[in-house]
């Protein structure tokens, strides 16, 4: 049980052409039995992150503290700290009750009987009682990562970390884990970092999510929060599938005008912009209206171009009649829609999001009824 | 169906087997394999030649081919008699150093090369010590003939140090058993730690991260980790250690140097085994090298197939 705490945590490598910059200034407190996912593109720093957390890395400046405890100069060994690798970093020469056991013997003094009622008990809470005596080659990838976090587990750490623990389990079975992995945490209650690339992980599993670009904290918020109220650009295209629309507008005379559309903006959207002319309009593909006739000036002609059709629902691309400029809308998926229909596309006032083009920050988020927002985040 | 008429059932099918395989054969394979055969032939001739030699009496020696079997009255085993009666007190003293120089090297080559790859050291302190390792490899035996002899004889003298030991009744040459094992582990350090470096540079770093994170320290992650899975890179160093150990003679010259003396490794015995003023005894001489050849045989048997898994990683 254990509070997480990094202040100004910065990590820079030093290379040929120079220093590189792997983490850069980030602070952040994970509150005991928390669930946070940190989340970024390939080599943005997140695992570096973690590695400064588990003590693999060292700490170019900042702190790293566990329980208001500065652990920056605590050996890997001393952290109490255990960590669930994407490789699963199982011990090849031992059985499954040796990779499990393993940690036990060398961090406590406990006996040996009492090790192996932990092991056994953990086991049977991961349902891998069976495969104790098997070697980790001769288990599938599902049973090894299962071993993997066993072998977390069975220590009961301060901290679980986990570094893309699901990402080499085919996609059937990464649902099921991310759901078993979820009940687990909430039921053992240990403050777990979790990165990942994946962002429905990132939006399914954590309590909060931290989300990582070029080694900088871009916000640190509620999945939901994330996704309805970005904090910038980069966190609202990172999150979504198929990602939001953004297209560059000038502010000119209460209108946004673009390459191929203007849009009217109403008062409390031209006050959020505060003087800014330069600027991105974004909106969700599932915010999206298509309509048949145009009836307001929220309403653009365009043409369908591709329709990939998923099922539930049909991922419809549009070129707008005028420019060259194309969004992407998601429709129903019984709506019958073809290549080259011509459709009114309707982008909703409440639903757009405006970003500062230079800074990339977010100047107005779409409004949400509150009440909605707080209902779903209970 | 009776008996016969299953094997003859058998048989057919056999045949028809052997006939379309000799179908599908092309002549590029017919040339591949008889090539391949000759080149085998060519490689095994030497030793189907020494061991026929080492069977034949003098006159059968003189009256047929190397290669060519010895006739029916040709044959003897006396030459082996010989040459066992010879060679094995020198046998004893070869595996006195040779043992236990290439188990110590190995040992040492390889925590010395733990200790150079896995902790997180500073770059600047670990590549020095790198260079010059590699660069020990490269220091031919006959440089460091003079200083070695000048190392053991004038600065250390072993002899002394171990003078309780002589005075139990061990002859005082086997302070020269002593000095080969020093001189051999040091010798074979630099080869034994790049070799087992390449290994561990090959070990999943996740696996030895974990082992921190579960609690272990550098001497614990090496004791229940790297060592247990470094079999394969030991059974590797083990052969080519002992076989270089076993059949080096500039050493032994240097540090023993007579075959009289009652420490003489077996190379220095079988250096002069056979050859006198009337001339070469080559059937002596042909039986002494098998049987030399013997230890270093066996070690390449025993460790063979963790060799194989140890070369191919």
């Amino acid at each position: 049980m254990a509070t997480l705490e990094l202040d100004s945590v910065r990590k820079t490598f030093q290379d040929d052409s120079g220093e590189i910059v792997a983490v850069d200034d980030v602070s952040t407190a994970i509150d005991d039995g928390e669930f946070l996912v940190v989340v970024g593109p390939s080599g943005c720093g997140k695992s570096t992150m973690l590695r400064m957390v588990a003590g693999l890395e060292s700490i170019t400046s900042g702190t790293v503290s566990l329980n208001n405890r500065v652990i920056n100069d605590v050996k890997s060994q001393d952290r109490d700290i255990a960590m669930v690798f994407q490789s699963y970093a199982l011990y090849p020469h031992m059985s499954v009750r040796g990779n499990m056991s393993f940690g036990l013997e060398e961090s406590t003094d406990l006996p040996d009987d009492q090790i192996a009622e932990m092991v056994s008990e953990t086991a049977e809470l991961l349902g891998i009682s069976n495969l104790l005596e098997r070697r980790p080659t001769d288990l599938s990838g599902g049973q090894q990562q299962r071993v993997a976090l066993g072998r977390a587990i069975v220590r009961d750490p301060e901290v679980f970390l986990m570094d893309e623990p699901l990402s080499n389990l085919d996609a059937k079975l990464r649902a099921q884990m991310r759901t078993e992995l979820q009940r687990l945490q909430e039921d053992l209650g240990v403050t777990t970092v979790y990165v990942t690339h994946d962002q429905t992980e990132a939006m399914t599993m954590g309590d909060r999510i931290a989300i990582l670009n070029d080694g900088r904290l871009q916000q640190v918020a509620t999945p939901l929060e994330c996704y309805h109220e970005p904090a910038n650009q980069f966190v609202a295209g990172f999150l979504g599938e198929p990602s939001m629309n953004f297209f560059d507008v000038r502010f000119e005379r209460g209108v946004l005008v673009g390459d191929a559309f203007e849009y009217p903006l109403g008062p409390e959207v031209r006050e959020a912009l505060d003087g800014t002319t330069d600027l991105v309009l974004g909106i969700r593909p599932e915010d999206i209206e298509l309509a048949e006739t145009a009836s307001n000036d929220h309403d653009f002609a365009t043409t369908v171009d591709v329709v990939e059709p998923m099922g539930d629902e049909n991922t419809v691309h549009l070129k707008f009649d005028e420019g060259v400029e194309t969004m992407i809308a998601t429709a129903d998926g019984f709506t019958r829609i073809s290549a080259g229909d011509d459709v009114v596309a309707r982008i909703p006032a409440e639903s757009i999001h405006v970003f500062d083009r230079e800074t990339g920050e977010a100047l107005r988020n779409r409004s949400l009824d509150s009440k909605t927002l707080s209902a779903a985040l209970e | 169906m009776s008996d016969a008429e299953i094997r003859r059932a058998d048989a057919t099918t056999r045949v028809a087997r052997l006939r379309r395989t000799v179908q599908q054969t092309s002549p590029g394979e017919v040339v591949l394999y008889a090539v391949l055969v000759v080149m085998a032939g060519f490689y095994l001739v030497p030793i189907e030649s020494g061991l026929v030699t080492s069977i034949k009496t003098n006159t059968a020696i003189i009256g047929t081919a190397p290669y060519a079997p010895p006739g029916a009255n040709g044959v003897t085993l006396e030459k082996w008699g010989t040459a066992i009666d010879a060679l094995l007190r020198g046998m004893g003293n070869s595996l006195l150093y040779a043992v236990p120089a290439t188990v110590i090297s190995a040992v040492l080559g390889s925590v010395t090369a733990y200790g150079l790859t896995m902790p997180t050291w500073k770059r600047a302190y670990k590549a020095p010590l790198i260079a010059l390792i590699v660069a020990g490899i490269f220091i031919p035996y006959q440089a460091v003939l003079v200083p070695l002899t000048q190392f053991w004889s004038q600065w250390v003298g072993i002899a002394q140090h171990l003078s309780f030991v002589w005075a139990l009744g061990v002859p005082d040459d086997y302070a020269g058993i002593v000095e080969l094992v020093i001189t051999h582990v040091a010798y074979g350090l630099p080869i034994c730690t790049l070799l087992f470096r390449t290994y561990y540079k090959t070990m999943s770093t996740e696996m030895i991260e974990s082992a921190r994170l579960d609690g272990a320290s550098l001497r614990r992650v090496y004791r229940r980790i790297v060592l247990p899975l470094s079999g394969p890179m030991f059974a590797v160093v083990l052969i080519y250690q002992f076989t270089q150990i076993w059949n080096d003679l500039l050493f032994t010259l240097v540090l023993v140097s007579t075959e009289s003396s009652p420490a003489a490794p077996v190379v220095l015995i079988l250096a002069g085994l056979g050859s006198s003023l009337e001339g070469q005894d080559f059937a002596l001489r042909m039986a002494g090298a098998f049987f030399a050849a013997l230890p270093t045989l066996a070690v390449y048997i025993f460790f063979g197939e963790e060799f194989a898994e140890g070369v191919s990683a």
